[in-house]
């Protein structure tokens, strides 16, 4: 029976929830139940840098009545995320030492990007209607407290995303001094955010023409729709927009009280409803799907496709690519270049792949680190390695963990930094072993594909990696000269070998 | 309320109360449907209520001797339940100083006067019907209510001996004098009081000479509530059979309890306290001790009532009246024994069957019969089950078989009030000790039930389930079972939803109506359901379920207003709802309003009903029936007709604030056609009944259907032969006889 129980639970700056889900081939996603308990981890992360003994408790208690709920539907996997509460807190690791011990739960802390991603993936689980909305220029449009993730699509493909510092409570706390001199609180929120949003559509719109929007979020954002259609519902620009006036031309006390809630609540929803709004107009779009989705959403499907539960007919990955090639192209990158060395890098990974235990995801971060890996010669060509570490460390790549773009800035700067292979005591700062290993394992592998294509000519025309007794074989067909490659190679291998324990051996055919 | 005295009760002019209701305008011509005269007094209409109870313990051409001791003991308890609630609620609020207005614009004064002149008629009436009709009938049947002095020579050393060593050894006689203050006298005992004076004064002289007046002193005892009240004595030599009343055998030998006196008067009393719990859950650390202290607290509430004896002394009454602070608005002269509820042991004698209605058997559930398992028949489609004509076995089976079910995961459940031995309880803690995920809402604030409630809460977290103590100032009335069980292809809810409490013994005698289903979305609102209750969030949205406090109310309001948009258009619309009570006024304007627009409302209302029916400009569309029958009727059922695609719910919330506004409720909708068409047929015959029903008359009285050349239509009766109906007859097995030649060598 290929149906598991999996419980998904995030963990906000407001509230934690828990989503309970059956994950099969047969029926995909089905929701089971879900919980939220307030919590506002956040109020004691952005104030005291820290999570206090008191929320933690808290925490633990809610974490343990969760587990009551997963026995009650036979829960056997779960995953706990945890965002910007515990990623800015400086007592994080033993938070979550502290969770761990008390409730067997582990909390992974899940990187802006990564939440992104796994927001991005929660809408793409509505399958076919996320597939034919993106066919056209679509914006995702992810409204948080903190900040706002705008992510365009065109032609089924991830070509922008963009943080900007627009979220909810950010806008509220910037006018919470003001506030009272108006009585048009959307008009203030409206002149604060305009020019962020000019500048926005001059950089990444321009010859763009997006129809679609789909307006997700968080809990808020499920709130301030909640009272006005069953979720997951498209519209038009003018419904939106009738809507909207209803709602946000109110003050604060008066959208509480027409929705429920409190004003402090409303001073919340109102920036987001604005901002929305602004969106809608700036973008120019006609078509609004609210799907009505969260996090958890997000994280149950990516259990369903790691688990082989879920084949989603929308490739991530090829996102996460493109994101990188966007990012190369920005940078000025040899595109010919790029696209040979991903292809003999893959070639290269996929034959001593099982041998050193590396696995499919180690992939992906290698491509990236193929499309990024001499980003660095747009700001420096004489310290090139450490001017795309630094680009890379400063760049949010969609889909990808903090501790994945560590490795590929590393991966990148051995790449090009002249290194005694192993060294221990040259271990990076920001990698753990395991990780500081894995990427002088991918560095390997990118400087001897790098090396089959050092004068940027792209000379092979065919490629085939093998292992044989403990040597790599590499046999390439060309019709030219192949004598600078071949001395690079010799330089590589050195290091090839002291990492994989197997000995480069390249032949090279000269073809008619 | 028997229609004759109701329409006394309502001398005041109706006429006049219609016409000022519809001038009561816009000023466009609409009326103010929200104006006090359109409303009747809850507690009024509640009397009235208990009036319908006590005309079927008159009603000696239908209703079977012993039935009728059976309607009267109801109309005592549910009177003693009214004053200890009802009318201690007004004393408080007159205490209180304050000054609001109820729906009909009466204040908390004005209603306890109104209530005090109603309820001496109604107790005049209760002792009416008990002396003039039922004794006389019990004496015809066989069966002689005897006084002490009136006893047979072998009653006499039967009871004697009976007093010795029964009775003696647990009264506890006390007087009252300087040295001993007034003893404390319990909510609802029955007692006997006495003056005494010591034999040692008597004959004294005064100094003047003249012969000493005694001196009285105030002596009382406790009838003991441990024994029972109807003690059954050997027959009469005419083979008469004989009971006393324990109080009476007691004043019998009440000498003997006071042996250095003489015993110069007596008088059975009995107080009523105020017995509303009053618990400040914000303050209350832990709810369910808060509850235990209150319900010790309520023994000793104040005074509300005190009933006498008629003909009782005027010194003893004097000490009673001081002791307990009596106002003659609330002090009853009774006449005939106290407490009739004792008429419900005569009711249990052995015999007299034939004075008796025959023992109803529920039928069994059609649909689950030869199903492996409740599960099992469930899934094959939604199953109504309407108590008490069919057994509440498959409730009880709903919960036992997931107890043992090892493919069940978890159980959850709320419960309001459950019997003694309740296998409900039993197997919940048995699914708790298999291992299964059980949790329980447990309310302990359901009145009069506290104390009970707080035991068996107390076994079931002992059994390792998951008890919740009710919510903070909302009392959870729904009642929901939800079982989670693996299946091959998932998890799958099954959903239990039902008007009537969880109660095997109630069941038997309340109607209610029941659904099993395990529909996607009903199990994932009854998922909601418990993760509202045990205080996670709240649901962003219902599929199915209308939920009160926050959305029943709206929902309701919505669907009557539809009925209204459709009438107005053109379309046929109509209401047919029923249910225990109807006094919110919010629902009753939108009631009025959708009559004004032409509505067709039909209500089966079976006790309090604020709205008033058949008033011009009002509520000429409305309809109001009250059946009183053998069973208490408590379903309730909401029909709205939707242009033509009719719309059936049903659930355990009334139109009353209470419910609506300040208890947990669920109304659920019946989809099935075939089950939506089951529902709407039980309703039809209930509005066709023209032997239980009453019809509430635009005067506020209640009269009895005119059936005159009509066929009788009794819908409680009817329905027990339509379920037993639905049984397949066993077929006879006939033997089989065959010769069986045998094998030629």
């Amino acid at each position: 029976m290929a149906i598991t129980q999996f419980a998904a639970i995030d963990i906000g700056s407001y509230n934690v929830s828990m989503e309970i889900f059956e994950v099969g081939r047969k029926n995909g996603l089905r929701s089971l139940t879900s919980v939220r308990m307030p919590l506002e981890l956040g109020k004691d992360t952005f104030a005291l840098k820290k999570i206090s003994m008191e929320k933690l408790g808290e925490l633990i208690r809610i974490l343990t009545d969760y587990k009551r709920i997963m026995k009650e539907y036979g829960v056997t996997d779960l995953r706990a995320c945890a965002k910007s509460a515990f990623r800015e807190a400086e007592n994080r690791d033993l938070i979550i030492d502290h969770i761990l011990r008390a409730t067997g739960i582990r909390v992974d802390i899940l990187s802006n990007s990564e939440q992104r991603f796994l927001g991005y993936k929660s809408i793409a689980s509505r399958g076919e209607e996320f597939q034919k909305f993106i066919e056209k220029g679509t914006a995702i449009v992810d409204i948080g407290g903190g900040s706002a993730q705008i992510s365009l699509f065109d032609k089924d493909a991830l070509v922008s995303t963009q943080n900007l510092l627009l979220g909810s409570l950010r806008i509220r706390e910037n006018l919470s001094r003001i506030d009272r001199e108006t009585l048009r609180y959307d008009a203030l929120i409206e002149e604060l955010i305009r020019s962020e949003l000019v500048s926005f559509r001059k950089m990444y719109l321009k010859n763009r023409r997006i129809e679609n929007i789909i307006l997700v979020g968080d809990y808020f954002t499920n709130l301030i729709f909640q009272n006005r259609s069953d979720m997951n519902k498209t519209e038009t620009r003018d419904e939106f927009m009738e809507w909207y006036k209803s709602i946000a031309e109110g003050s604060p006390r008066e959208v509480g009280e027409e929705m429920g809630i409190s004003s402090e609540v409303s001073t919340v929803l109102i920036p987001m409803a604005v901002l929305y709004r602004m969106l809608i107009n700036e973008f120019d779009v006609q078509t609004i799907w609210l799907p009505g989705i969260q996090l958890t959403d997000g994280i149950a499907y990516d259990y369903g496709e790691r688990k082989k539960l879920i084949k989603s007919s929308h490739d991530f990955e090829n996102d996460i690519l493109r994101a990188a090639r966007n990012m190369s192209r920005r940078y000025a990158s040899n595109k010919q270049h790029n696209e040979a060395l991903v292809a003999a890098s893959e070639t290269i990974f996929n034959a001593v792949r099982k041998i050193c235990g590396l696995v499919p995801r180690d992939r992906l971060l290698l491509k990236v680190a193929c499309y990024l890996h001499d980003c660095g010669k747009y700001i420096s060509m004489t310290d090139t390695a450490e001017s795309s570490y630094n680009i890379i460390m400063s760049t949010e790549i969609i889909g990808l963990s903090d501790r994945e773009r560590s490795i590929i800035a590393n991966v990148v700067r051995f790449n090009t930094r002249s290194m005694a292979a192993y060294n221990p005591a040259e271990r990076p700062k920001d990698l753990s072993t395991g990780d500081y290993m894995l990427a002088l394992r991918l560095a390997a592998i990118l400087r001897l594909a790098g090396s089959l294509d050092i004068s940027y000519k792209q000379k092979a025309d065919s490629l085939k990696v093998s292992v044989k007794d403990r040597e790599l074989h590499i046999s390439i067909g060309t019709k030219e000269d192949y004598t600078l490659e071949r001395g690079f190679f010799d330089v590589n291998s050195e290091f090839f070998e002291e990492i994989f324990d197997l000995k480069p051996m390249l032949k090279v055919r000269t073809l008619g | 309320m028997a229609p004759s005295d109701s329409k006394k009760m309502s001398s005041t002019s109706k006429a006049a109360e219609a016409n000022a209701a519809a001038k009561a305008s816009d000023g466009a011509g609409v009326p103010d449907f929200t104006a006090p005269s359109n409303f009747y007094n809850r507690e009024i209409s509640w009397l009235g209520f208990n009036s319908r109870c006590l005309s079927e313990a008159r009603d000696s051409k239908i209703v079977p001797l012993f039935e009728r001791l059976k309607f009267l003991s109801i109309t005592e308890s549910n009177l003693d339940e009214f004053c200890m609630v009802r009318i201690a609620s007004l004393k408080d609020q007159v205490h209180a100083g304050y000054k609001g207005v109820d729906i009909a614009g009466m204040n908390s004064q004005e209603q306890l006067d109104a209530l005090s002149v109603k309820v001496h008629e109604f107790v005049h009436d209760q002792y009416s019907t008990f002396n003039r009709s039922i004794v006389p009938a019990l004496l015809k049947a066989g069966l002689k209510i005897a006084a002490f002095g009136e006893l047979e020579e072998a009653q006499k050393n039967f009871l004697h001996k009976y007093y010795e060593e029964v009775i003696y050894p647990v009264l506890t006689p006390m007087a009252l004098d300087s040295s001993r203050p007034f003893p404390l006298v319990r909510n609802k005992s029955l007692n006997i009081g006495a003056l005494i004076s010591a034999k040692e004064n008597s004959g004294k002289l005064s100094r003047k000479g003249k012969k000493k007046k005694p001196e009285m002193e105030f002596a009382t005892v406790q009838v003991p509530s441990v024994l029972p009240r109807v003690i059954e004595l050997p027959a009469l030599s005419d083979g008469t059979r004989t009971v006393i009343l324990l109080e009476e055998v007691i004043r019998g030998y009440i000498g003997e309890l006071f042996q250095r006196y003489d015993v110069v008067c007596t008088c059975a009393y009995r107080v009523m306290r105020n017995a509303d719990l009053t618990i400040d859950e914000e303050e209350a650390e832990d709810l369910l001790l808060e509850i235990q202290r209150q319900i010790k607290k309520r023994q000793w509430g104040e005074v509300i009532k005190l009933e006498v004896e008629e003909g009782v002394d005027k010194k003893l009454l004097k000490v009673l009246r001081r002791e307990f602070k009596i106002a003659d608005a609330d002090l009853y002269y009774i006449p005939g024994p106290l407490d009739l509820t004792f008429c419900m042991k005569l009711y249990g004698l052995d015999g007299f069957d034939e004075y008796k209605e025959k023992p109803y058997t529920p039928a069994p559930v059609q649909d689950f019969e030869g199903a492996a398992s409740v599960f099992d028949a469930i899934r094959q489609k939604d199953i109504l089950v309407h108590h008490p004509y069919m057994s509440f076995d498959p409730v009880v089976s709903f919960v036992s078989q997931a107890a043992v079910d090892p493919d069940v995961l978890a159980i959850k459940q709320t419960l309001y009030r459950v019997s003694g031995n309740s296998p409900i309880i039993k197997a919940l803690a048995t699914a708790a000790d298999n291992g299964k995920q059980v949790t329980v809402l447990v309310e302990l604030k359901a009145r009069f039930d506290e104390e009970h409630n707080i035991a068996w809460a107390k076994t079931l977290e002992k059994a390792g389930c998951h008890v919740i103590y009710g919510l903070l100032g909302l009392k959870v009335h729904s009642k929901i079972t939800m079982v989670v069980r693996r299946e091959e292809d998932g998890i799958r809810r099954y959903v239990h939803l039902g008007t009537g409490n969880y109660n095997d013994s109630t069941a038997k005698i309340y109607t209610d109506l029941g659904l099993f289903t395990c529909s996607e979305s009903i199990g994932q609102d009854a998922t909601a359901v418990f993760n509202m209750l045990s205080g996670y969030s709240e649901p962003d949205r219902w599929y199915k379920l209308l939920v009160a406090p926050i959305w029943l109310k709206d929902g309701f309001k919505k669907m009557i207003r539809r009925e209204a948009e459709n009438a107005k258009a053109g379309k046929p619309a109509f209401i047919r709802a029923k249910m225990n009570s109807l006094c919110d006024p919010e629902i009753i304007s939108e009631l009025y309003k959708a009559s004004y627009a032409g509505v067709q409302i039909d209500l089966l209302v079976r006790g309090i009903c604020c709205l008033k029916a058949g008033q011009p400009g009002i509520s000429e569309n409305i309809r109001v029936r009250s059946i009183v029958g053998n069973f208490l009727e408590h379903a309730r059922i909401f029909w709205f007709s939707n242009d033509g695609d009719d719309e059936v719910y049903m659930g355990s919330a009334d139109w009353m604030p209470r419910n609506l506004d300040r208890r947990v409720e669920i109304v659920f909708p019946v989809d099935s056609e075939e089950l939506k068409e089951e529902v709407k047929h039980i309703l039809t015959t209930e509005f066709e009944d023209n032997v239980k029903a009453h019809l509430l008359l635009p005067d506020g009285s209640y009269e009895k259907i005119d059936k005159r050349g009509k066929k009788l239509v009794n819908s409680q009766e009817q329905f027990c032969k339509e379920a037993w109906a639905k049984v397949p007859k066993k077929k006879g097995t006939k033997k089989e006889r065959r010769f069986t030649p045998s094998e030629g060598i």
